[in-house]
C-alpha cells in the first residue's frame, strides 16, 4: 500500500488526465473555496472531492485526509469561535462572546479547508510526480530546477519517515518506550531529530550529487521524452472547474 | 586514459589526507577492481575520477587526475558527467525518480538523447542488467539489489567512455553479484569501456578485472594484473584483505617450492595448480 504523498497506480478518469490540467483544476477549486463563505456551497465542493475521491478508489485516503485537515483546522476554527462575536449570543467571554456567528465562522473554516486541500493531495495520490514536473516544465514553463526541488521534496517526505521509523526501531530496541501520552512520546523522538536531520542533509547532499553527475544542469524545457498532451476530458474538466468558480465568485458578488 | 599522478586529497573537513600520493595510469577499456579495508580511500580515488572531488567535496587537492585528457579540477562536473558514469554507494540517494523506467530515462533527456534513440537505449539498458519486466514498477516496491540493477542500468544507457562503480553489488547475493560482474565485463567489453570498480568482494574482482588496486591508508600498496597482485596475499590478508582461499592455498604451494606457476584467481586454477603438483 502507498505511503503518505505516493502515487497509487490506477487507470481511472483522473490518473488518465493531463497532470498540469489536474493540478490546475485542484488550484481552481481551491480558490473557489476561498471566494466565497457559502457553506452549502463549501459543502457541495467536499462531496464533489469525495465523489472525484470514489471515481479512483481512494475514498479512504480522502477521507482520512479531510480528517486530518479538519483536526489541524480545529485550532484555527476555536481561535475564530472565540474572537468572532457574531450572531445571537450564545456564551458571554470576558471580551466578547460566542455567539451563532462565531460558530459558523468555525465550521467554515473547517469546512473550507477541507474541501480545498482533498483535491490538491488527490493529485499527488493520482499523478506520478515526474510526471507533474516534466508536464509543468514542458506546458506551464516552470523552471526545471523548482520543479526538480518540489518532486524531490515530495520524493524524500517517504524516505524520511521509514528512517525516522528505522531510529525509533533502534530505540525501542534498547529499551525506549514510545508509548504513551503525545506529549511523552514528543519528548522521546525530539532528540531524535538530530540523527534524522543528519541522514537528510547526507541523502539530499547525494541525491544533489547524483542529479548532477547524470547532467541535471543540461536540462532544458525540451528535455523531456515524454509528452502530454491535453485532451478532451481535461479541458472538459477544466471548463467545469472554472464554473465552480464563476459559482463561488457570483455567490460572493450576491453576497450570499 | 585515467591517469593520477601525485594526486593527494584532504577533506576541508579532515585533519589529515584521505588519499596521499597516488600514481597511477588506467589504460583505455580496462577493467580495474578497486579494494581495500574500510577508510583506506577506495572511494576517494573514484572521486577524483568522476569529479565529485573537488566539485562536490572541497578540500585540499594535490597532483593531478586526467580521465580522456580532461583535468578533473579544471573541468566542470557535467563536462566529465559526458565522459564518466558513476554508481553511487548510496542507491537510494541516487534515485531522482518514481518509476524505474523513468530513472532510465532521467539521464538520457538531460544529456540529450536523440529521441529515435532513447527507446532502444532504455530498452537495452533494461535488457542487459536483466530487469526488463520491472520497467514499470515503482522504486519504492523493488528490492535492494532490484535497485542497484537499476542505478546501474541508468547509467550504462547513457553509454560512458569510463563507468565508475562503487559496490555496486553491496546489495547482492554472491550468485546476483557474479551475475552482474559478469554483465559489465562483457559490456566494457564490447563498448570498449573502462571500467573502475570499488568492491570488496575480491574474488569477483580477481575472476573479471584486468588490473586489481590494493588501497591501504590512502596509498596505492599494489597495483598490476590479479595473478600479479594475488601472489602478495600474506602481505594483502595483513592489510584487511583476504583472498579468495584457492589463490592462498596455490600461494602456500608456492612458498613450500611445491609451484612455479602464477598466483590462481579462481577455483579452476586452483585446481589446475593442484593437479600440476599431484602429477
Amino acid at each position: 500500500m502507498a505511503g503518505f504523498l505516493e502515487y497509487v497506480p490506477g487507470e481511472s478518469l483522473l490518473h488518465r488526465m493531463n497532470p498540469v490540467a489536474k493540478l490546475a483544476c485542484a488550484l481552481i477549486l481551491s480558490v473557489a473555496c476561498f471566494c466565497t463563505g457559502n457553506l452549502v456551497f463549501l459543502l457541495g465542493v467536499v462531496v464533489l472531492d469525495l465523489a472525484l475521491a470514489a471515481s479512483c478508489s481512494m475514498t479512504r485516503q480522502a477521507l482520512g485526509l479531510a480528517r486530518a485537515v479538519a483536526a489541524f483546522s480545529a485550532v484555527l476554527a476555536l481561535i475564530a469561535l472565540l474572537t468572532t462575536p457574531e450572531g445571537a449570543v450564545l456564551a458571554p467571554l470576558p471580551w466578547g462572546y460566542v455567539g451563532t456567528g462565531s460558530v459558523l465562522a468555525a465550521v467554515r473554516i473547517i469546512v473550507r479547508l477541507v474541501a480545498c486541500a482533498v483535491p490538491l493531495f488527490l493529485v499527488m495520490y493520482v499523478t506520478q510526480m515526474n510526471d507533474l514536473a516534466n508536464a509543468l516544465v514542458k506546458m506551464a514553463h516552470v523552471p526545471y530546477r523548482y520543479a526538480f526541488t518540489f518532486t524531490s521534496t515530495v520524493h524524500f517526505i517517504p524516505v524520511f519517515m521509514n528512517d525516522m521509523a528505522g531510529i525509533m526501531e533502534a530505540q525501542t530496541a534498547r529499551g525506549v518506550e514510545f508509548d504513551g501520552s503525545f506529549a511523552k512520546r514528543l519528548r522521546l523522538m525530539a532528540p531524535l531529530c538530530v540523527p534524522l536531520l543528519v541522514s537528510s542533509v547526507r541523502k539530499t547532499n547525494s541525491a544533489a550529487i547524483a542529479a548532477e553527475v547524470r547532467g541535471f544542469n543540461l536540462r532544458t524545457a525540451a528535455s523531456g521524452y515524454k509528452t502530454y498532451p491535453m485532451a478532451a476530458r481535461d479541458w472538459a474538466a477544466l471548463a467545469a472547474c472554472v464554473l465552480v468558480l464563476a459559482a463561488a465568485i457570483a455567490l460572493s458578488a450576491l453576497g450570499m | 586514459m585515467i591517469e593520477f599522478r601525485d594526486f593527494s586529497f584532504r577533506y576541508r573537513e579532515g585533519d589529515a589526507p584521505v588519499v596521499r600520493d597516488v600514481t597511477l595510469t588506467i589504460p583505455d577499456g580496462c577493467f580495474v577492481g578497486i579494494t581495500g579495508a574500510a577508510g583506506s580511500g577506495k572511494s576517494t580515488l573514484t572521486y577524483a575520477v568522476n569529479g565529485i572531488i573537488p566539485h562536490c567535496y572541497p578540500g585540499d587537492f594535490y597532483g593531478a587526475v586526467t580521465v580522456e585528457g580532461m583535468d578533473t579540477v579544471e573541468t566542470s562536473l557535467t563536462d566529465l558527467s559526458r565522459a564518466v558514469g558513476s554508481v553511487c554507494q548510496d542507491i537510494d540517494s541516487q534515485m531522482v525518480s518514481s518509476i524505474v523506467e523513468d530513472e532510465v530515462l532521467y539521464g538520457l533527456e538531460n544529456f540529450g538523447v536523440p529521441r529515435d534513440e532513447v527507446e532502444a537505449r532504455l530498452a537495452d539498458a533494461l535488457e542487459l542488467m536483466g530487469i526488463a519486466d520491472l520497467r514499470h514498477r515503482a522504486i519504492d516496491s523493488l528490492s535492494g539489489g532490484q535497485k542497484q540493477k537499476v542505478a546501474v542500468a541508468s547509467i550504462i544507457a547513457l553509454r560512458p567512455r569510463v563507468l565508475v562503480l562503487d559496490e555496486p553489488t553491496a546489495e547482492l547475493d554472491p550468485a546476483s553479484s557474479a551475475a552482474v560482474f559478469d554483465l559489465l565485463a562483457t559490456y566494457a567489453r564490447e563498448h570498449g569501456t573502462t571500467v573502475i570498480v570499488v568492491e570488496q568482494k575480491i574474488a569477483l574482482l580477481a575472476e573479471h578485472a584486468d588490473m586489481l588496486v590494493i588501497v591501504d591508508g590512502g596509498r596505492v600498496r599494489f597495483a598490476g594484473a590479479p595473478g600479479e597482485v594475488l601472489e602478495h596475499s600474506a602481505e594483502l590478508l595483513e592489510l584487511g584483505v583476504n583472498c579468495p582461499r584457492s589463490t592462498s592455498l596455490v600461494n602456500r604451494l608456492r612458498a613450500s617450492g611445491l609451484y612455479a606457476g602464477p598466483a590462481a584467481r579462481d577455483v579452476a586454477e586452483a585446481a589446475a595448480a593442484c593437479r600440476e603438483v599431484i602429477a
